[in-house]
C-alpha cells in the first residue's frame, strides 16, 4: 500500500493541536532527567516570524512535548535533558508547510562534532542545529526555514534500523 | 523504517500556494537513516481520550443541544504499507463548521460560527487499526491566495503511529466534491492519485439509516521495512 499523502496543517491547526477546554491535555510523561527550557524563534524566508506554526519535540530519553509558535514566531517547551543522547528531535508544521519538516536540536555542550548524522552535513551548515545556551538549564535555537543560514532538515531515508 | 515516498508527498515549494513560497527549505532535505530517537515515539492511551472526543456533534453542545450541518460518520482504519492495522494511533481532527468558519480568533469569514460546535475531536485506533469521529460536513470557504481561491469541504487530520518519523498532518477530502481540482493547496500534491487517496468515499453500508452517511478514509503510513521471512 502506498503511504498517504501529506498536506499543509494550515493557519488553525491549534483547533485540533492545542485544544482549549473540554478535552484532555495531551502529555506523555517526561523521564527522570534534568528538567530543561528549550526556546527559540522560527523565522520565513524573508525573515519574518512564523507565527502560526507548532513544534513538537521528541526523544526516547527526554519525552515529547509541544508548543505552538506566538505572535513573535517563539516557542518555548519544557523538557527533560537526555542523559546520553547529543540531541532531541524536533518536527514542525505550519501554513505553507506542504509537508512536515524533520530536524535536531543539539546541545552545545555535549559531544556534537562526533554524532554519525554531523558527518553528512555540509560543514558550514553544522551550526544550524546546535543551540546556545541561554541560561543554566535553558537553551536556544532559533529555526530558518528559508534563505540565509537555512536550517538543516532530514529526509529520514530508511536505511538499517539503528 | 521504509523512505518516505516523495511520489506521494508535496514537494515544499509550490508558488501556486502562496504561502509555501516563504516558507520552504532551499536547500536539498538532507538524507538521513533514522535512529533510537525517530524509531520511537511518544505512547498515547485511552487516559487522553474524553467520553465525547470522537463525537464532534456533542462535544461543544450545550445540553440536548447538536451541532448544525449535514450529520456525517468518518471512518476508516491506519495501516501501515504492508496493510497491517496500526492500533493506538492516536488521530487528532479539526475542521470547519458546517458554514465553513473554523472557531479560531484568525477566522475572520462572513459564515457565522456554531456554539455548539468546535471542530475538534480526537480518537485511537483499535485492535485493527480503526477509527472512527462523528461530525457535520464541514463547508467550503475563500481564502486568500489570488482573486479568488476556495477550499473544499476538508477535515485535518494528525496521525501518531509508533514512530517519530512516521508523523503525519493531513487533509481528507470529500468524493465527488467539485470543489477539488480548482484548490491550489491540493494541487500541491504531485500526482492524480495522490489527490484520490485523500477523497474519501461515501461508504452507504456504514450509514446510520435515517441519521447519518458515512464516509470511509484509510490512511497508510510509513511502516516497517519488511524482512526477507515476511517477503
Amino acid at each position: 500500500m502506498k503511504q498517504t499523502p501529506s498536506q499543509t496543517a494550515g493557519p488553525f491547526l491549534h483547533i485540533g493541536m492545542m485544544p482549549e477546554g473540554g478535552t484532555v491535555p495531551l502529555v506523555s510523561p517526561l523521564p527522570s532527567g534534568d528538567p530543561i527550557t528549550l526556546h527559540g524563534t522560527i523565522f520565513d524566508a524573508e525573515s519574518a516570524p512564523v507565527t502560526d506554526a507548532l513544534i513538537e519535540i521528541w526523544h526516547p530519553e527526554s519525552g515529547w512535548a509541544r508548543a505552538p509558535t506566538d505572535g513573535q514566531g517563539s516557542w518555548r517547551l519544557a523538557t527533560t535533558r537526555p542523559p546520553t543522547a547529543p540531541f532531541v528531535s524536533l518536527w514542525i508544521i505550519a501554513r505553507g508547510i506542504n509537508t512536515a519538516l524533520q530536524t535536531r536540536l543539539y546541545f552545545p555542550d555535549a559531544d556534537w562534532p562526533n554524532d554519525p548524522a554531523m558527518a553528512k552535513i555540509p560543514r558550514a551548515r553544522r551550526g544550524t542545529l546546535v543551540a546556545s545556551q541561554a541560561a543554566a538549564g535553558a537553551y536556544h535555537l532559533d529555526i530558518r526555514l528559508a534563505g540565509e543560514a537555512e536550517t538543516v532538515f532530514f529526509d529520514l531515508q530508511g536505511g538499517d534500523d539503528q | 523504517m521504509t523512505p518516505l515516498d516523495w511520489d506521494r508527498h508535496p514537494p515544499a515549494l509550490t508558488p501556486g500556494y502562496f504561502s509555501s513560497v516563504t516558507r520552504s527549505p532551499r536547500e536539498n532535505l538532507i538524507p538521513l537513516n533514522p535512529t533510537t530517537a525517530e524509531l520511537t515515539g511518544p505512547v498515547f492511551g485511552a487516559q487522553h481520550i474524553g467520553a465525547l472526543d470522537g463525537d464532534l456533534l456533542r462535544n461543544a453542545a450545550g445540553p440536548d443541544e447538536l451541532a448544525i450541518g449535514p450529520r456525517i460518520i468518518v471512518h476508516g482504519r491506519v495501516l501501515d504499507e504492508a496493510g497491517r492495522g496500526v492500533p493506538d494511533a492516536l488521530l487528532e481532527i479539526w475542521q470547519a463548521n458546517a458554514g465553513g468558519r473554523y472557531r479560531h480568533a484568525r477566522d475572520g469569514y462572513l459564515a457565522p460560527l456554531d456554539p455548539n460546535f468546535s471542530g475538534c475531536g480526537r480518537v485511537l485506533t483499535g485492535e485493527d487499526g480503526g477509527y472512527r469521529f462523528d461530525t457535520v460536513m464541514p463547508g467550503a470557504y475563500p481564502f486568500p491566495n489570488g482573486p479568488n481561491a476556495w477550499r473544499p469541504a476538508h477535515i485535518h487530520f494528525s496521525v501518531f503511529g509508533w514512530a517519530f518519523a512516521q508523523r503525519l498532518v493531513t487533509q481528507m477530502y470529500f468524493e465527488g466534491d467539485p470543489m477539488i481540482r480548482h484548490c491550489p493547496i491540493v494541487a500541491t500534491l504531485p500526482s492524480a492519485e495522490a489527490v484520490d487517496a485523500l477523497t474519501a468515499r461515501y461508504d452507504p453500508a456504514n450509514d446510520r439509516p435515517m441519521d447519518a452517511r458515512a464516509f470511509r478514509f484509510d490512511i497508510v503510513l510509513r511502516g516497517r521495512r519488511t524482512t526477507p521471512m515476511e517477503a
